[in-house]
């Protein structure tokens, strides 16, 4: 089997190179440490925010004293007016404050008998402080809907959640990262094949009896294998760093290895466009860390306009992320992720295609 | 120029590689110009000439890594164009660039080429072993290889183009770019390959070609222009002979004499260089004896490849 024999030399060309190694694991695992212990993690962060009950109900009583009070991570003032919260909000002594609305109860009480019933609160909030304000909507939604036992949104957020989650900031960002690390699997990739296309390794071996799908295989297997155990190494970094994984596991991993697929693919068609090393890095990076950005890795991308959304779903990254938030931390099964599956198995399935006939193609002279 | 002939002239069994019509043409620019060249089992075959001269170019279609524009060729009797898995089977190959994992060691970059080619471990420990030795890389086998010299990655190089024991061996430029010392201990262990294996070898040093090869085919532009045995080549190339002459108290009356005598007589510095078809040693050192001259050294110059390389393309075969 010559390819078992190529992934090999392969992959020891790869584990024994330090750098290599070093960036494809460390480097996205201390982006999850610096984002896990700057912003979240142990310190879960302290988010002073304001309530004006305008329900005056038993349970908008309860809402604030027992579903916000309990949050760690809000530190939950009672108001009287909204003027005044308002203005520790522009002292900065608030980062937002929220007013229950008159019949909030009653929307409330009418989906504990099963009838469902939009919720509606109002949020105010500091614009300036993106991540935060991201942060406290996505835990204000989430404690309104566990409060509500409701599935359908409560403002823009449309997946069903978990009721038992604390949502700290890391649960959020670690599945982000991991796909962070899915996407620095580009230029490795790219890297990896393209480096012996210029230094001759590929023109010697063509010398031999091997076959163009000899390489591509051998190629393939040794980055599938890397893929792997990046995943593994992520995940169980992320799930040190706190990251609560409700769902399951195996589910999870099979997002984030479709979503590896994807980029050794992507990987395999700039190896193939390219001559160098040189040409090809900065062309991969070009490419993965705008869509990091995009994808939504570091935080979230709901506030982001939508033909900006657009862009990041004709890609599988931002599919991942979702899903995988889904899987990870509100504990969703295959059947809630149904499109973004689909599009990541369509993506793995052409990108790789694609990677394939092209680099095939650059072997011939 | 028949450039489209597919099927081989008929094929000579006492021959490894023959070639026939072979060209190649980038975009317009002829790189190997209709070569005719046969190379028989067991020689040591060198292709000298210049950068650029499309010796190359000859090697990587040979071995079936560029596809020829016009023409063919056989290894072995086996077609480059309609069998090239066959030719790739029968033939190893060092390229001028030394190709090697780098981070992996001798025996694993042996054991990769090895098994690529089907060898069994057992066999494949064997001759590593065996080539390990005689190469002189034996200490150094279970080190990375990115940490050797050029000398030694060169070594490994020819290695691996040797490992599963090919009939037909290529070895573009192996000392390209190495210090005398270790071209000199290259040159032994293609020496020590010599008959066992048919070596197709390309090189711009012309020392190199006269060293080693049983035949030397100078080739520039994309032709051979000149084809024999080094002695041969020197030989039938060269009419006149040159004598250089260092001497202190050269007067002007006895370089008059001597050029009297012969057709050119160049003096500069107390060195005279004197060519002609014939030239009488001893008739030279007399004169300039007689004259009063000191002379320190006096010799016929030898002719090199170098010396057939200029007379028939009117240039240096620089490197």
């Amino acid at each position: 089997m010559r390819f078992l024999d190529l992934a090999n030399r392969n992959f020891k060309e790869t584990y024994r190179d330090p750098l290599a190694l070093g960036f494809l694991l460390a480097f996205p695992l201390l982006f999850m440490f610096i984002m896990g212990v700057v912003v979240g993690g142990e310190a879960t962060p302290n988010f002073p925010i304001g309530v004006i009950d305008n329900d005056h109900t038993q349970v908008s009583q309860a809402f604030v004293d027992e579903a916000l009070a309990e949050v760690p991570a809000l530190e939950v003032s009672t108001y009287e007016d909204a003027a005044t919260a308002l203005k520790d909000l522009k002292f900065g002594d608030l980062k937002a404050y929220i007013v229950i609305p008159d019949g909030f109860g009653q929307q409330v009480t009418q989906n504990w008998q099963g009838d469902e019933a939009d919720i509606t609160l109002q949020m105010t909030y500091d614009e300036s402080d993106i991540m935060i304000s991201e942060q406290i909507i996505s835990i204000i939604n989430t404690v309104t809907r566990a409060f509500a036992r409701i599935e359908i949104p409560v403002t823009i957020n449309a997946t069903p959640i978990h009721i038992e989650t604390e949502i700290t900031y890391i649960d959020f960002i670690g599945p982000g990262i991991i796909v962070f690390g899915i996407l620095i699997l580009i230029p490795t990739s790219a890297r990896i094949m393209v480096r012996d296309k210029e230094k001759g390794f590929l023109a010697r071996l063509l010398t031999t009896p091997t076959k163009p799908v000899e390489f591509i295989l051998g190629y393939s297997l040794c980055l599938v294998v890397i893929a792997i155990a990046q995943i593994i190494i992520f995940m169980v970094g992320a799930w040190l760093l706190g990251t609560d994984i409700v769902g399951s596991l195996w589910l999870a991993f099979l997002i984030f290895f479709l979503a590896g697929l994807s980029s050794i693919g992507i990987g395999m068609v700039v190896a193939s466009l390219t001559k160098s090393e040189n040409q090809a890095e900065p062309l991969c990076w070009l490419f993965s860390m705008p869509l990091a950005i995009l994808s939504g890795c570091w935080f979230s991308i709901e506030m982001l306009p939508s033909y900006i959304r657009g862009v990041a779903y004709a890609f599988p990254y931002a599919h991942a992320i979702d899903a995988s938030r889904g899987v990870l931390i509100r504990g969703v099964g295959l059947e809630a992720l149904g499109t973004d599956f689909l599009f990541l198995i369509g993506w793995a399935v052409v990108i790789f295609a694609i990677g394939v006939i092209l680099f095939r193609r650059s072997m011939r002279s | 120029m028949d450039s489209n002939r597919a099927e081989p002239v008929k094929v000579n069994s006492d021959l490894a590689i023959q070639t026939f019509n072979l060209t190649r043409i980038f975009n317009g620019l002829v790189a190997v110009d209709g070569l005719d060249l046969n190379i028989k089992k067991g020689e040591l075959f060198a292709l000298l000439g210049p950068n650029g001269a499309g010796k190359t170019t000859t090697i990587n279609m040979l071995c079936c890594l560029l596809k020829p524009t016009g023409g063919t060729a056989t290894i072995m009797g086996y077609d480059i164009n309609q069998h090239p898995f066959k030719v790739k089977e029968v033939i190893g190959v060092s390229p001028q660039e030394t190709v090697i994992s780098e981070r992996l060691n001798c025996w694993e970059n042996l054991a990769l080429i090895g098994r690529i080619h089907g060898m069994k471990a057992r066999e494949l420990r064997i001759r590593s072993q065996q080539l390990l030795e005689k190469m002189g890389l034996g200490d150094r086998a279970k080190d990375q290889v990115r940490k050797f010299s050029g000398g030694m990655k060169r070594r490994l190089n020819i290695m691996m183009a040797l490992i599963h024991n090919p009939e037909v061996l290529f070895l573009d430029e192996p000392t390209l770019g190495l210090d005398p010392q270790a071209r000199r201990a290259i040159w032994e262990y293609i020496a020590w390959l010599k008959r066992e294996k048919t070596i197709l070898l390309t090189t711009h040093y012309m020392d190199e070609a006269d060293f080693l090869a049983d035949r030397i085919g100078i080739m520039d532009k994309g032709k051979i222009v000149a084809l024999g045995t080094s002695v041969e080549l020197k030989i039938s190339m060269l009419e006149k002979h040159t004598m250089i002459v260092y001497a202190w108290n050269l007067t002007q009356r006895v370089i008059n004499e001597i050029r009297s005598k012969y057709d050119e007589v160049e003096v500069t510095d107390g060195t005279m260089i004197i060519t002609d078809k014939h030239l009488d040693f001893k008739e030279i050192v007399d004169l300039l004896h007689a004259s009063g001259a000191v002379v320190r050294s006096a010799y016929i110059k030898e002719p090199t490849l170098d010396d057939v390389f200029l007379h028939i393309t009117g240039k240096e075969l620089r490197e």
